[in-house]
């Protein structure tokens, strides 16, 4: 994974010259956007943008990997001593971050596939009808599509401690394909 | 300086980033029929596009002064205040001889103590990392914690806060789904330690293990089944005088704004059916899964308690602070409605009834947590717990906070 250097050292600048009172520290905005990117808007497969994230839900998850309920071993150290203070901090922030939508390679079959089945098993209902999330329901829309991917896996496969069993139950009976479409559609959202 | 500490640390944190590999695969999935998720089965199809869904909860301490105790109203007399706070999810409360207060949760995975110091509490976790530990109960010295997928029990933990805890689960035999299994638990006066199986299901036909209430020996052994068609309860007592159990359940989703009702019920004697997922509340037949005379031998409640109130926790008031007209009457907690176009419940109503069930009349009693006027709430009451002094400690369950209440002249 190249690593544009000069633009990150620009991002922590500007990090830096942002923090103000009732905001994370710099050095916490730091270490979120290593993997996270500037303000949340991450481009590394895999890591989810936080960038316009319901407050709530990054809360919730937040509170979940500092627990060790859901388990992030890159994010653990980090996790440990933050507060619930901190915390909120740290979902206000992203949850104002403006949110680029991740580049996706737009395959009209799977997005139509993929569209039938958010209609059938009703993820408008939680995540609303574009996807944008709400309170602890995250937004789908424009996010990674590796990592929804992923996620969908994980919820079906090893619904663990601290994972909402609903999210589970409201995945089980799909096969690998099915969640791929919906993956694709998903991280290919860009609005009605 | 701080730049280069800075970039440094962001240097660590992108190469354990990159280091990151992706969570082995797991094994290539069998679809199996894929059944709607628990909570949406009985959704018809003009249901589809209804936004109604579970509220979220709060995962983070609310401080003291975040907290709506200015809005609460009571009865005359009565007095709320802020007891504890700061306890993420806090739902069933017990107390051990030595006064201490354990606090079950459930997504958060924690159990809480609090010790009340003399006008000053503490809390502090106890055990974490937990599935639903929402279960609480304590007898002769001994906390009970049950989780969906484990039971623990702390000896002697009032004096020995560091006590390992007795791993009874394999005992138990608990069954694996999670949806609707979350514990009310409690010890009765014969001693037996009661559990409920909820359904794991808004509606279906639950299966040998569930929807049920059973009673076991402390130590896990000689489990009875003592009620079925039970749909999920998350609240029970034993009445004062007959010292038969009286127990809330929620009634389904997905049949409406208004009906059916949630449940208040009373159980003089084992064995009896409750009636899901054919009856419900105060005999409505099911809309999914019918049969001829679908009320025949269901014990119907002693009182319908609301639409998707969310009936929580029972307590028959048995102290002398407040008037004695509160003598034996039970206190019932409702979270309040998701599954209803206007809310309804967020309060803590008083049941009066005869001793075997009759003339029951519901009474608001805590209230002021709903806002009517934008369809808002500001608090979930889920459990009560009577002190010695007589004061009725509430939990709410949003906020992480306890309120006492308390009755002057």
């Amino acid at each position: 994974m190249p690593v544009d250097w000069p633009r990150a050292a620009v991002a922590l600048g500007l990090l830096l010259a942002a923090a103000v009172q009732a905001q994370p520290s710099a050095e916490t905005l730091a270490l979120c956007a290593a993997c996270h990117g500037p303000g949340g808007n991450a481009t590394i497969a895999l890591i989810p943008s936080l960038a316009g994230q319901p407050k709530v839900f990054i809360e919730n998850q937040l509170v979940l990997v500092r627990e060790g309920l859901r388990d992030i071993p890159v994010m653990k150290a980090a996790m440990e001593r933050m507060t619930d203070e901190q915390i909120i901090e740290l979902a206000r922030y992203f949850a104002a971050q403006p949110f680029t939508p991740r580049p996706v390679t737009a395959q009209p079959d799977k997005q139509r596939l993929g569209a039938d089945l958010a209609r059938k098993a009703l993820c408008g209902t939680c995540h609303l009808s574009d996807y944008v999330g709400q309170q602890q329901v995250p937004r789908l829309a424009g996010q990674d599509e590796a990592y929804l991917l992923q996620a969908m896996k994980q919820f079906r496969d090893q619904p663990g401690p601290g994972r909402d069993t609903i999210m589970s139950a409201s995945l089980y009976g799909l096969s690998d394909a099915d969640l791929a479409n919906l993956a694709h559609y998903l991280a290919g959202y860009r609005g009605k | 300086m701080i730049v280069r500490t800075l970039l440094a640390a962001s240097l660590l944190s992108l190469a354990a980033c990159q280091s990151m590999s992706p969570p082995p695969a797991a094994p290539a999935a069998t679809p199996a029929a894929a059944p709607p998720p628990a909570w949406q089965q009985g959704r018809t199809a003009d249901q589809a596009s209804s936004p109604l869904a579970p509220h979220a909860g709060k995962m983070t301490a609310t401080p003291a002064s975040e907290l709506p105790l200015a809005g609460i109203k009571l009865p005359p007399g009565f007095k709320a205040e802020v007891w504890a706070t700061g306890m993420p999810g806090a739902r069933a409360m017990a107390r051990g001889e030595g006064g201490k207060i354990y606090i079950g949760t459930r997504a958060i995975g924690r159990v809480y103590e609090v010790t009340d110091s003399g006008g000053q509490r503490t809390s502090r976790v106890v055990v974490d990392k937990l599935v639903q530990p929402s279960g609480v109960a304590f007898k002769d010295g001994s906390l009970y914690v049950m989780a969906i997928d484990k039971v623990l029990r702390f000896d002697g933990i009032e004096r020995n806060p560091g006590v390992q805890p007795v791993d009874m689960t394999a005992a138990f035999k608990l069954p694996k789904e999670q949806h609707h299994n979350w514990k009310y638990i409690a010890f009765g006066p014969d001693g037996k330690l009661y559990v409920p199986f909820g359904a794991p299901c808004n509606i279906c036909v639950p299966g040998e293990e569930y929807a049920q209430i059973r009673r076991y020996n402390a130590d896990g052994s000689g489990m009875e089944v003592i009620a079925r068609g039970v749909r999920n309860t998350q609240g029970f007592t034993w009445h004062p005088v007959t010292k038969e159990m009286w127990f809330t359940d929620h009634g389904r989703d997905w049949m409406g704004d208004d009906s059916p009702e949630d449940e208040l019920n009373r159980m003089p004697r084992t064995g009896a059916f409750y009636g899901f997922p054919y009856c419900h509340a105060g005999g409505v037949p099911d809309k999914d899964f019918k049969k001829a005379n679908p009320c025949d031998g269901v014990t119907l409640p002693v009182q319908t308690m609301g639409p998707h109130a969310a009936v929580m926790g029972a307590h028959f008031y048995t102290g002398n602070m407040f008037p004695a007209e509160y003598s034996n009457v039970l206190f019932v907690a409702r979270k309040g409605s998701w599954n209803r176009t206007k809310k309804f419940g967020y309060d803590v109503v008083t049941v009066r009834a005869g001793a075997d069930g009759s003339n029951a009349k519901v009474t608001p009693f805590m209230t002021g947590l709903l806002n009517e006027s934008n369809d808002t709430f500001s608090g979930r009451p889920t459990y009560m717990l009577q002190l010695p002094d007589g004061s009725l400690l509430i939990t709410d369950e949003q906020l992480g906070a306890i309120y006492r209440i308390s009755y002057a002249r």
